[in-house]
């Protein structure tokens, strides 16, 4: 196509030129309002056909349609005679004396254009230079562009010669010059509505000569809620522009912010080239992309099946880890899982990323392969977005698969060390049924302690705490617990009871019905769901991760549970509930994790006649403001109402071993070990504090109570006083002293 | 003849001056010397058309170019005149409400640094686009600056039930985004443009704008000076806006030139404004509100001419030399030294 944009427009322009359209022609001089525009409007292009005559509204807008040159539009300045226009041609002469050929050209077709009878010049290189060099002056200042002064200029001559008068063709040029200067400086600023009506305005800047004119105008248009004008002015330019590089700009400039619809209608202009493909093929690989990534983050956008299937050739073809990565996303939210496994599954053998792991871990998840999920995602355990909780999600899986699978030992301990270091609470409590499971109750119980630490009203937990009591036949720890969840939980409370066959078997439904909490309700949906407020919790300096037991127990954490009611999801004043209904949602509020919101609810609640709704709710909302990391209101809380011997024992205990552990982790050992005396008076220690007991002691080099202490541990086999020892052993050994 | 009834009789015909202004044309050309012309925009008119601030980064606004659009009527230069407001017009005038962007900065780009508006700027191309199409008979002029006017009419003005507040800018001076909102700028009351804009774009609000604004300007004599601070918080009793300095300064410093330049010679509030502003040896002061305590002596002939045009009024009393001769030293002093020169020159010959 060798014809360049201006010659095609301008032989559109003459075919239009005979044409008589009454309506356009009214619009048109309306638009023009009797001023110099009408020899530009007229070179064919478009006009705005919604302004009234002689006062532009402000918000018109300009409609995109070809205009009618008609010469009686043409103002008097440059007409003398109705039948005998005299052709100004300052401009031209202008431009060849500079040698310009394109502006000289453009200004051939456009006078042509405005007069079908006017004969250009044979050669119009040989056209006499303007004889006004003052005017000449002029048209220089014009080409640089220097606006501004050609007005100046004019004025100092009219100063000069009154009667002198500028070229109509001059002014009606400055006119658009500036038209152009400020609605680009508009649009640079977004003032779009001034872009809008500075277009419509000035309808000879909407021409295929001003494309960047036209972009501009049309993203107006979208900026200003009218999208369908801003299709109406890309589709003008497709239909009517022809260089090859603006017609693709201009697609690519209308999927920047078009839907998926009004693209379509504009990749539908594409030519066929000479070798057979289609002119904007290029840029539909582009616009899947595009698509597709737009689709992954809103899921009410749909793609077109033709892209889902152009991507998935550029991914086959093209090879790029970032495209079949797209396409696993776009399948998994699309519940596509083969498909989703083996684009995430491409993705990740061409480039392990945390967004390709992270993907495929949930189809693994997703169809059960829990060990290879937790394999995938091991890696990538502490990237963001989510990350840890898939890796969390595949180990609760992993453990909780029946019957349970055999796990490599390494497996074994760098979970361990992870969910002690996310203080997991699911996880820990599917160690406690695997290790039941492998026949190893007492670790079974240190791993369900450990989860109630972790989470205080962990039910599951604590079942699984009393069944292993029972299992080992330990009478008062089954009693206590079963005391704690008194009223709370049906199935603690009847452990041990002798059951008939009809019970043995629901129970063991039941028992193994609790397990698989999490793989039910995988965490993670997709990637890009805005981050859970999770409170991981700093790694202590102390602690060795080489072992499967855990050792802190008591650290309450904000962690995402999966809801087991969904009775209290909407948001209610608590003031407005009786106390009993305010129980209850506390409780339930509690299961969503929201402790801070179930305070409230209990708070309510504390208001009840009843003295065990009283109680109840103090010690929920007790329980609540541990979680929440609050010791010192839950301690308030804890007196709020009289209670149970046995839940004034577990929440000051729980309160002080908050305490201790802070104090801990704050640097405060001397306070740490007050708090854990204290502790000491409620009861048996655990051996977990003993371990912080004796690690407060290091840290104040008493090296001799540490000692002490780690060795009580170790001769119960205990590994942390083990190490403990270990420990203190080499800070006393002789010669290297800190 | 007591010089206070000299002061009332002064003030009475420079009302009726004031009020042919309003009714007939406007400042007739030719009061500032083509050589004073001459010489300032050799110095602060870039060949594109705009008013470069000399003190202050060789940025412009919008307030400059109105001064240089009203600079370039007053001294007759139709040539001058057009240049500035091409660049004003396609640099500025970019705003979806019509009203002027208020900084142009040389050195970024896009070169509008801040979109928002100065309403002063807006008063004076307005105005100025105005005086220059009645006079020259330009219908483009008076199209632009009635477009100006009636934006301001839309986005900037505040009505109250008792007045109407001309806002420093269409955005970001009333509450909430103010909490000592509405806060004003006593000196963008360009007392002598409201009547012209009236012509331009009947309303009664711009009648109301000025009795607003002179109800201010007696009101706002706060401190032991009795002055009114650059920016003042009208929430309760007027008083200096939080976040500015509480100072009689250089925007306030413009206050007793508009007014006089208008006509507006309350012989009370001009007495205020020359005892006030009086510094060391002849200077204009910048004043401490609370205080009273000078801060500032401008020694600059662009500044000092306000005390004389002030005691010029008052008394009768010339000019100095080196106030009547005009040398461009910083744009904002030498544009207020013009300006104050091509009043004396029309309305005050015998204090030259």
């Amino acid at each position: 196509m060798k014809l360049s944009h201006l010659a095609l427009s301008v032989a559109l322009a003459a075919a239009f030129v005979g044409v008589r359209d009454s309506a356009i022609f009214d619009r048109l001089v309306d638009v023009v309002k009797g001023g110099t525009a009408a020899d530009e409007a007229a070179s064919f292009e478009l006009a705005s056909l919604t302004a009234p005559a002689g006062k532009m509204s402000r918000y018109a807008a300009p409609n995109f349609r070809e205009v009618v040159p008609t010469p009686a539009t043409l103002p008097d300045a440059i007409t003398t005679s109705a039948t005998d226009p005299v052709v100004d041609e300052s401009a031209l002469r202008y431009f060849a004396s500079r040698g310009d050929t394109v502006r000289l050209q453009a200004e051939i077709s456009r006078l042509k254009a405005l007069y079908p009878n006017w004969v250009p010049p044979k050669d119009p290189l040989a056209v006499p230079q303007n004889a006004d060099t003052a005017l000449e002056d002029m048209w220089k200042l014009y080409s640089e562009a220097r606006y501004a002064e050609v007005r100046k200029a004019i004025a100092e001559r009219q100063a000069k010669e009154p009667t002198w008068k500028p070229p109509a063709d001059l002014m009606e040029r400055l006119n658009v010059a500036e038209a152009r200067l400020r609605l680009i400086n508009a649009s640079d600023l977004k003032q779009y509505e001034a872009v809008v009506t500075l277009g419509s305005e000035t309808p000879s800047l909407l021409t295929c000569s001003e494309v960047d004119v036209l972009w501009r105008v049309a993203e107006a248009f979208f900026r200003t809620d009218r999208a369908q004008r801003a299709t109406d002015a890309y589709n003008y330019i497709l239909n009517n522009c022809t260089n090859t590089a603006e017609r693709l700009a201009t697609v690519q400039k209308a999927s920047a912010i078009l839907p998926a619809p009004a693209i379509e209608e504009l990749l539908a202009k594409g030519k066929v080239l000479d070798n057979g493909a289609g002119e904007f093929d290029s840029l539909r690989d582009d616009l899947a992309r595009r698509f597709i990534a737009d689709a992954n983050t809103d899921e009410k956008k749909s793609v077109p099946a033709a892209y889902v299937e152009r991507l998935e050739k550029a991914a086959e073809t093209g090879g790029l880890a970032s495209d079949a990565l797209l396409l696993g996303w776009y399948h998994y939210l699309h519940k596509n899982m083969p498909s989703a496994e083996q684009w995430f599954q491409r993705a990740h053998d061409k480039e392990d990323t945390a967004s390709a792991s992270q993907g495929l871990a949930l189809t693994l998840i997703e169809r059960k392969d829990f060990l290879n999920a937790e394999d995938t995602m091991y890696r990538w355990r502490d990237a963001p977005n989510e990350a840890k909780a898939v890796y969390l999600a595949a180990t609760a899986n992993l453990l909780a698969v029946e019957p349970p699978l055999p796990i490599k030992v390494d497996v074994l301990q760098r979970i361990a060390a992870e969910v002690i270091k996310s203080r997991d609470p699911a996880t820990a409590q599917q160690f406690g049924w695997y290790a039941r499971a492998l026949g190893q109750p007492q670790t079974a119980i240190q791993w369900f302690r450990t989860a109630l630490g972790w989470k205080l009203d962990d039910e599951p937990s604590a079942y699984g705490l009393a069944v292993t009591y029972q299992q080992i036949g330990d009478k008062a720890g089954l009693a206590q617990i079963q005391r704690l969840w008194a009223g709370r939980s049906e199935r603690i409370a009847r452990v041990g009871e002798v059951e008939t066959e009809a019970e043995r078997a629901l129970r063991l439904r039941q028992e193994r019905m609790a397990r698989p909490v999490v793989a039910e309700q995988p965490v993670v949906q997709k990637q890009q769901i805005e981050p859970q407020r999770r409170v991981v919790a700093e790694e202590p300096a102390y602690i060795d991760y080489r072992r499967e037991e855990p050792r802190r127990t008591v650290r309450v954490t904000q962690e995402a549970a999966p809801a087991r009611r969904n009775g209290c999801k909407t948001t209610v004043d608590p003031r407005t509930l009786n106390p009993n209904t305010a129980l209850s949602r506390g409780w339930c509020l509690m299961d969503l994790n929201r402790p801070l919101e179930a305070a409230e609810a209990f708070e309510v609640a504390l208001l009840g006649a009843n003295a065990k709704t009283r109680e109840d709710a103090a010690y929920g909302q007790s329980l609540a403001y541990l979680r929440a990391g609050l010791s010192s209101k839950a301690a308030i809380s804890a007196a709020k109402s009289p209670m149970s011997q046995e839940r004034v024992v577990e929440l000051q205990r729980a309160i002080l071993a908050n305490k201790a552990i802070s104090a801990f982790d704050d640097d405060r050992p001397r306070e740490a070990i007050l708090v854990l005396d204290q502790l000491k008076q409620l009861g048996p220690e655990r051996t977990d504090l003993m371990v912080l007991k004796g690690y407060s002691y290091l840290k104040l080099k008493r090296y001799g109570d540490a000692k002490k202490i780690f060795e009580a541990l170790a001769a119960t086999g205990n590994t942390d006083g083990l190490s403990g020892l270990a420990t203190v052993n080499e800070a006393t050994r002789p010669g290297k002293r800190d | 003849m007591t010089a206070r009834a000299r002061a009332m009789l002064l003030s009475l015909l420079a009302g009726l001056a004031g009020l042919m202004m309003a009714t007939s044309s406007a400042w007739s050309q030719q009061h500032i010397e083509a050589q004073a012309w001459d010489a300032y925009k050799a110095r602060f008119l870039d060949p594109r058309g705009r008013i470069v601030d000399d003190g202050n980064g060789n940025i412009s606004h919008s307030e400059g170019q109105g001064y240089g659009l009203l600079l370039a009527y007053l001294a007759g230069e139709r040539a001058d005149f057009a240049l500035i407001w091409s660049f004003t017009k396609t640099e500025l005038l970019i705003r979806n409400d019509g009203l002027a962007a208020w900084k142009w900065s040389p050195a970024s780009k896009p070169h509008v640094t801040d979109i928002n508006n100065a309403t002063d700027g807006d008063i004076l191309i307005a105005y100025a686009l105005a005086l220059a199409g009645r006079e020259w008979k330009r219908n483009d002029y008076l199209a632009a600056g009635a477009a100006i006017a009636r934006a301001m009419l839309d986005h900037a003005i505040l009505e109250q039930s008792d007045r109407s507040l001309l806002l420093p800018g269409a955005e970001g001076f009333v509450a909430p985004a103010r909490k000592d909102g509405p806060v004003v700028n006593l000196s963008y009351w360009v007392f002598e443009a409201l009547p012209v804009l009236d012509s331009l774009v009947p309303s009664p609000q711009w009648a109301r704008i000025r009795e607003s604004g002179l109800a201010l300007v007696r009101q706002a004599a706060l401190g032991p000076k009795a002055l009114p601070p650059d920016w003042l918080s009208l929430a309760v009793q007027p008083k200096p806006a939080e976040g500015f300095p509480p100072e009689f300064g250089y925007n306030a410093l413009r206050i007793p030139l508009y007014l006089v330049r208008a006509g507006e010679n309350d012989p009370v509030v001009l007495n205020r404004f020359r005892r006030g502003m009086a510094g060391n040896n002849g200077a204009a002061a910048i004043i401490d509100i609370e205080t009273g305590n000078i801060r500032n002596n401008l020694r600059d002939p662009g500044y000092r001419i306000v005390n004389h045009i002030l005691a010029c009024v008052i008394d009768g009393t010339s000019l100095p030399e080196d106030v009547k001769r005009f040398q461009p030293t910083l744009y904002y002093p030498s544009t207020l030294h013009l300006l104050g020169l091509a009043f004396v020159a029309e309305k005050r010959p015998e204090c030259l």
